[in-house]
């Protein structure tokens, strides 16, 4: 099965660029193949491994399908397949003559080398596949390099990654010197290796955005054309996730660790959603609520470290497999949202919140299968977000109620989770009503369109996905309970911790109800006749569409009370007397970490750089001066060290 | 015997001094010849027996460094229509007092350094060690890039005179090479001081700057 996958993401590079119908199909082959591997792993076929009998790098290859990886693998398939499914609608020839066929070509790299990342087996040939995956990400965001704005974040994003690579350079080289081969596997039995694992962390902790280090992602996938976004977004900081669980799991990690993912991934959450609130860039928007999901995914990760050292299988396993199916909803839900955003940009040429609105009239697909995602992110039930967030939520109630050590980091982590879900709600009710409702706030927005056929299917696939999680929870368990065992075998044993034939049952009820009501709004609608009017406009003679709630208006509350993290910008002229001529009030919402932290050190760096620079001036004499002076040096080195 | 090998050294020591102070071009030029010359007769000198390899290393040094490497400089100074070093990054006294202060540094270097017996009594490693600076400021100093090869040259004489310390571990043979090397490589430096002339109008090396990256 990955045979053909290979076969075909490699026939899919090829002559990709060149004729786009045969990339599709060869792209949909490869990404249905990588899923039905996934799928067979799950449905009960043994772990997969193979070696290769040819050497690269002098290393043999070593492949390796498990639980876990299978868990990323499908992933992957999914939202690499419909992405290439929508990249047909939204990123055609005809609009992106020459863009179009490098982002084919680079698609099928970045899906092939994220198979590798999850599938490879040994340290060298991992971080091959890890920078070629870094690599394509890169270029798949600057796709449209003519903007100055997309070459910053595409900058940003592949200086952010190498800083990341660097720590991984470091922890598989320590690796491969302690053990004596690059060798991946289960090395539990090595306590001496612990330490070991912070160098992992700060590397993948990069790519999945956690906090102080998710300076890269908000611009990257803001600015990244929107099928991108949806993989960077879905499948790419996953691969950060992946990194930790995978190394969490075969490492002996020390007894921090859990600890810290677990506070730093609450931390995340918090400050992700309520940096997300202030946005006014749709796609920024979601970007920053990727990083609240991934500290989530991270809170459940921490949890299960800090079961696995406690030694309690029930919560433990509950946190670590909510952290997995998070992980896929999150996929899911995110690339629905991303695609959502795409169809909308696609449909007006703006991301900017403030210039839409009014779009469910025009857009009425796209209007709700956004609304369907929004309710997935923002946890309500009856859909996916629901029942990773409830797992996650009843682990961490059952660790508090133990009383066991690990209380302590479960309980403020509750509270702030709490806290990011109802920020979460707020984001996306924001987002909704400012884009979807009211009224057209400028030209683009009214002469908007409904997205094409692709793209809505794409989406609609996403969207039944989300309800399927959401009605059916029990029968994803089997795959979840395989990928817990791979990463902690004493765990295999069978049963759901939690009560999720329950929960998909009251699910369904809710649908039900749900679907009832609004059928009998719909029948007594259509018996009784609608009434248009007007609202009440305060007695208001000529009502404006630039009157209505700005995105801004609505979150400012909630975005106060984090003014002392964010610092926003603001320059106002009030109005002044009876009959005022003109006032105004911007705001900005800065890049805190990135501005205030990393800016004026890099600026440091760059000064001392820029001086050294003047010693390079081109002027010979001054070279043999500087060699005169270095032989002096040397020779009195010498000289004082023969006196000695 | 070790009177006339550090007469001789000491007239080398005196030539770089002459270098150091000229501003006129030929002066320079003859300075750095002579100096070859003097350099070239401390192999019979050092070796007290009379052989004939090296008389004939001695008679193809002085030949080398005396005339052809002059000659070449001569043609490339005519070449390139230049008579004075008009204006130097080191004035000619600032030259000449650094060369003094670098001949008296290298005298009080030379006694503190762990040396063989056998030298400890002459001027050879002060002399190597004057002659090797006097071409380093020469270098620095000047702005012509004839200038600057006579720098080069001077450094060369120096390092000749280091290889003197070795003349009975090293063979002569091993000191021709080296004498092709530099014969050669003032060759080449003739050919890039006439190609630089034709580019930039002047053999200001200052100019060279426009190149930088």
């Amino acid at each position: 099965m990955l045979l053909v996958a290979l076969v075909a993401c490699v026939a899919a590079i090829v002559p990709g660029p060149r004729w786009p119908r045969i990339w599709l199909a060869c792209m949909v082959v490869g990404t249905g193949s990588i899923l039905a591997a996934a799928v067979a792993v799950f449905a009960g076929a043994p772990d997969w491994e193979w070696w290769s009998a040819v050497r690269v790098g002098g290393e043999r290859l070593h492949l390796r399908l498990d639980g876990l990886s299978a868990w990323f693998m499908a992933l992957l398939g999914l939202v690499g397949g419909l992405g290439a499914i929508y990249a047909r609608g939204y990123w055609p020839d005809d609009a992106h003559a020459d863009s179009a066929a490098r982002g084919r070509l680079w698609w099928g790299v970045m899906i092939l080398s994220m198979g590798f990342v999850l599938l490879s087996s040994n340290g060298l040939h991992f971080l091959i596949a890890w920078e070629l995956f870094a690599l394509s990400g890169f270029f798949l965001i600057t796709l449209d390099r003519q903007r100055r704005e997309i070459r910053a974040a595409g900058w940003l994003y592949l200086a952010a990654s190498h800083a990341g690579t660097l720590c991984l350079f470091a922890f598989f080289a320590a690796l491969a010197g302690r053990t004596g081969s690059w060798e991946l596997g289960p090395m539990r039995a090595h306590p001496e290796l612990g330490p070991l694992f912070w160098l992992a962390f700060a590397g993948f902790a990069v790519k999945a955005g956690l906090f102080p280090l998710h300076i890269w992602l908000p611009s990257a996938h803001a600015n990244a054309p929107s099928h991108v976004s949806a993989l960077m977004s879905g499948v790419a900081i996953k691969m950060g996730v992946y990194g930790l669980i995978r190394f969490s799991g075969w490492l002996p990690t020390p007894a921090a660790v859990g600890w810290t993912i677990t506070g730093i991934g609450a931390a995340t959450a918090l400050l992700g959603i309520a940096l997300a609130l202030a946005q006014n860039d749709l796609k920024r928007l979601l970007a920053y609520c990727s990083v609240e999901n991934v500290g989530i995914i991270a809170v459940g990760l921490g949890g299960g470290l800090l079961g696995a050292a406690d030694g309690d299988a029930g919560w433990g396993r509950l946190l670590l497999a909510g952290a997995l199916l998070h992980v896929w909803n999150h996929g899911l839900f995110k690339a629905l949202l991303f695609f959502a955003a795409g169809s909308v940009l696609h449909a007006t040429g703006t991301r900017e919140m403030s210039r839409l609105g009014g779009l469910w009239r025009s857009m009425p697909w796209t209007a709700v299968l956004f609304t369907i995602g929004a309710m997935a992110v923002s946890g309500l039930p009856p859909l996916n977000g629901f029942v990773s967030e409830w797992m996650i939520y009843l682990g961490l109630f059952d660790v508090v109620a133990g009383r066991s050590p690990a209380a302590w980091a479960a309980m403020p982590a509750v509270l702030m989770l709490a806290l990011a879900g109802a920020l979460a709600l707020a984001a996306f009710v924001k987002a909704g009503a400012v884009v979807f409702l009211g009224a057209p706030r400028t030209r683009v927005a009214a002469e908007a369109h409904e997205c094409g056929g692709s793209m809505r299917g794409a989406m609609v696939v996403l969207a039944a996905g989300c309800l399927a999680i959401g009605l059916a929870p029990a029968v994803f368990w089997p795959a979840a309970g395989r990928a817990v065992a791979a990463w902690n075998p004493p765990w295999a044993a069978g049963a759901p911790p939690a009560p999720l034939p329950t929960l998909g049952l009251a699910n369904a009820v809710l649908v039900t109800l749900a679907l009832a009501a609004g059928a009998g709004l719909w029948a007594s609608a259509r018996a009784r006749g609608l009434r248009r009017s007007l609202t009440w406009d305060c007695g208001y003679a000529s009502p404006a569409a630039r009157m209505q709630y700005t995105g801004g208006a609505m979150a400012a509350i909630a975005v106060g009370w984090f003014g002392w993290i964010f610092g926003a910008e603001r320059r106002q002229r009030r109005p002044r007397g009876p009959f005022p001529a003109g006032a105004h009030r911007i705001e900005r919402m800065p890049e805190a970490v990135l501005e205030r932290l990393i800016g004026p050190v890099a600026g440091a760096v760059m000064q001392v750089a820029g001086a050294a620079r003047q010693l390079q001036h081109g002027r010979l004499q001054y070279y043999l001066v500087y060699l005169a002076g270095g032989l002096t040096a040397l020779g009195t080195l010498v000289l004082v060290g023969e006196m000695k | 015997m070790n009177s006339t090998l550090n007469l001789l050294i000491g007239l080398a020591m005196g030539l770089n001094l002459l270098a150091l102070g000229s501003s006129r071009l030929p002066s320079v030029i003859r300075a750095m010849a002579v100096q070859g010359v003097v350099l070239g007769m401390l192999p019979v000198v050092i070796t007290r027996e009379f052989h004939w390899p090296v008389a004939l290393v001695a008679l193809v040094t002085m030949g080398v460094k005396g005339f052809g490497i002059p000659a070449l400089l001569r043609r490339a100074m005519r070449a390139a229509n230049i008579e004075r070093e008009i204006e130097p990054f080191i004035g000619f006294v600032p030259s000449l007092l650094l060369g003094a202060i670098g001949t008296i540094a290298a005298v009080a270097v030379a006694q503190r350094l762990p040396l063989l017996p056998e030298h400890a009594g002459t001027l050879l490693v002060p002399g190597a060690l004057a002659t090797i600076f006097t071409g380093f400021v020469l270098l620095v100093g000047r702005v012509k890039a004839i200038s600057q090869v006579c720098g080069y040259l001077i450094m060369e004489n120096g390092i000749y005179l280091f290889g003197m310390l070795l003349l009975h571990s090293t063979p002569l043979l091993v000191e021709s090479g080296i004498l092709l090397d530099l014969t050669v490589g003032v060759f080449v430096i003739g050919i890039i001081v006439d190609r630089i002339q034709r580019a930039f109008d002047s053999l200001d090396t200052r100019k060279l700057t426009v190149l930088r990256e």
